[in-house]
């Protein structure tokens, strides 16, 4: 619609406004970029057959539901090289949550680059009601405990709620996301949220063509100091009183490392098959 | 004798006031007369009883038109330049008058070039090919002294924020404000014509005070000039609003060092010293643009001009999207330079 109104406003073009046009282009260009890769997710899920990543033992899932995980799984693991993998079970035996899942990565041996290579995972204990996330090798120094957190803090209410597929797309995602991100930054930065970038800009944009429109009809340069007799004017009398002094304290809060949430504690460690990993625990 | 012409002593054509020069100037023979030593007729017959319905001009005899409020014009048949005397005398005679220091010419040249860079201006409007007409005109003004006497009662705080151990104080300090001020301004102008726009006229600010002359009225010819629809005690409150923002920044630049301030008692006393009547130069050019009139005013000794020119939506959206543009790729510059990815 723009395009529009810029091409029917005059047929002949002054050569100055050509800059103009070329930043236009290139602004449509950069958004329209942006937009694409904004949710890479939703471009048509290609059925990829893949590895099996879903390991729904507790029955969570309908079949459906866990096919399309799995080609989501698939897909944006392959772009960050790692292997997503949801294991949900009903946990007879009773283990605790992060020793179960250390003896499933030891076990299976998940990996995108090797056996026991590039994984994370993502382990639902039904019986105890909890999960933990781990990262190993490639996952573990770009999903750190922090975010690890972040994902847990993000799927645990819609665990509470029941609805697992919504919470499982949910963690693939956003640990796909945070692992474009290089370690130590905080993905969550709201200069990397593209519609705070959008918003930002038309701001930006709208203030200064105000100003324009505003000027345009010219600027009233006169100001206080004009007309004032310098020689004459001036303060006469003042006073300032101290009245008073309030004092209000607050006590600053310790960022929490790991746990929290559901109560829950610890981040990473080793397995016993000596696999070193980062993690995250919760209660849902 | 209320129509007064100024005919050269050695050729007896027309003279007109002439810009570059500031004299009194005989376009045929050359001749320049020093206007400020010039004997102006407006002095020597004092005063006139009530003004002529009907003016008549001295070099062809034609009715001259005018509206009401004109004190000078050139005439519309032979276009000699002529004064009506008895609307610039006794309580109309103005005190001061600043004459024009830009030619027609060059006022249209400026005008041309103020067209030209119009960012937000159609195209077939910066070509300034359709001006109806330009003419120069004096506008007459009130130039204010008033003096303000100022006092003010408030609260204001200081605020310091800090941290010791494992908490963040916040120390607020109150005060009690008092100050007292005089503010004297000088030469605060209102423009007194009743068909000016108040608020065109205020943006032609300022005007070079020093060039002002003791009023004659050779500077009048051949030029437009009003005389006064309002006198300095109507327009004293425009005069007041005008500088009450003026006397507000002033009386904040006392406060500057308080976190927050708020005044519960503010009192502002102004007393008019005086209000000097005084004829501006203005160049008023009416501009056809799409069928519509478009009015623009030129401070006649700055160059300044002044006026709501079109705006063409396509450009107004160009320099939108431009901006947008460049600021959203500086934005994922920043994003970048922080650790994010670039799109």
């Amino acid at each position: 619609m723009i395009r529009k109104i810029l091409l029917s406003s005059r047929p002949s073009f002054p050569a100055r406004l050509l800059p103009l046009l070329l930043a236009f282009i290139l602004t449509l260009a950069a958004i329209s970029g942006a937009l694409l890769l904004v949710s890479p997710e939703q471009r048509a899920y290609a059925a990829v057959e893949g590895k099996k990543l879903i390991y729904d033992e507790a029955g969570l899932l309908t079949d459906e539901e866990i096919a399309e995980l799995n080609a989501l799984a698939n897909k944006l693991g392959a772009e960050q090289e790692t292997d997503m993998i949801v294991w949900t079970t009903s946990n007879p035996e009773g283990g605790d949550v992060k020793k179960l899942t250390q003896d499933f990565y030891d076990d299976k041996g998940p990996g995108y680059d090797k056996q026991h290579g590039n994984a994370v995972i993502l382990t639902v204990d039904m019986k105890n009601r909890e999960i933990y996330l781990a990262g190993f090798y490639k996952a573990k120094t770009y999903l750190d405990d922090g975010r690890l957190d972040k994902i847990r803090d993000r799927i645990t209410p819609s665990l509470t709620d029941g609805m697992y597929s919504r919470a499982f797309k949910m963690y693939i995602e956003t640990a796909h996301r945070y692992m474009k991100f290089e370690p130590g930054v905080n993905p969550d930065n709201i200069f990397f949220n593209v519609g705070f970038q959008l918003v930002v800009s038309a701001a930006i944009g709208a203030l200064i063509v105000g100003a324009m429109l505003r000027n345009s009809g010219g600027r009233v340069t006169v100001g206080s100091q004009t007309y004032e007799d310098s020689n004459s004017s001036g303060l006469l009398e003042h006073y300032d009183h101290h009245v008073n002094t309030t004092v209000t304290k607050r006590k600053i809060e310790k960022p929490s490392s790991g746990g929290g949430g559901g109560g829950g504690f610890g981040g990473g460690g080793t397995t016993g098959g000596g696999h070193s990993h980062s993690g995250s625990r919760g209660s849902f | 004798m209320p129509v007064i012409d100024y005919k050269c002593e050695n050729c007896g054509s027309g003279m007109v006031f002439d810009s570059q020069t500031g004299m009194l100037t005989c376009k045929s023979c050359g001749r320049q007369d020093n206007i400020q030593q010039m004997n102006d007729p407006i002095r020597q017959n004092v005063a006139f009883e009530r003004e002529t319905v009907e003016y008549h001009c001295k070099s062809c005899g034609a009715v001259l038109i005018t509206e009401p409020a004109t004190s000078a014009t050139v005439c519309s048949f032979c276009g000699s330049a002529v004064v009506l005397a008895d609307r610039l005398s006794g309580r109309k005679a103005p005190a001061l008058v600043l004459p024009f220091a830009i030619s027609k010419e060059e006022a249209m040249r400026a005008f041309r070039k103020w067209c030209k860079n119009g960012r937000l201006t159609p195209a077939g409007f910066m070509t300034a090919n359709r001006v109806k007409s330009i003419t120069g005109m004096y506008v007459p003004f009130w130039l204010y002294d008033l003096n303000n006497h100022v006092e003010a009662h408030g609260h204001g705080t200081r605020v310091r924020v800090y941290t010791q151990g494992d908490y963040q104080y916040t120390e607020t300090k109150h005060y009690e404000i008092y100050r007292k001020m005089r503010l004297n301004y000088v030469g605060v102008p209102i423009d007194a014509a009743e068909k000016m726009n108040d608020e065109l006229m205020d943006r032609l600010e300022p005007f070079p005070y020093q060039r002002l002359q003791t009023f004659k009225t050779p500077y009048l010819a051949g030029y437009l000039a009003e005389k006064y629809s309002y006198d300095e005690h109507q327009l004293l409150p425009r005069a007041k609003h005008k500088v009450s923002p003026y006397i507000e920044s002033s009386l904040r630049a006392t406060v500057g060092s308080y976190t927050t301030m708020s005044f519960a008692s503010k009192d502002i006393h102004t007393e008019m010293r005086r209000a000097n009547y005084a004829l501006l130069p203005v160049w008023v050019v009416h501009y056809d643009y799409n069928k519509q009139e478009h009015t623009f005013a030129m401070n006649g000794q700055t160059g300044k001009v002044v006026g709501k020119p079109p705006i063409s939506k396509g450009k107004v959206v160009a320099w939108f999207a431009g901006i947008f543009g460049i600021s959203l790729i500086g934005m994922k510059l920043i994003s970048l330079a922080m650790g994010g990815d670039f799109l």
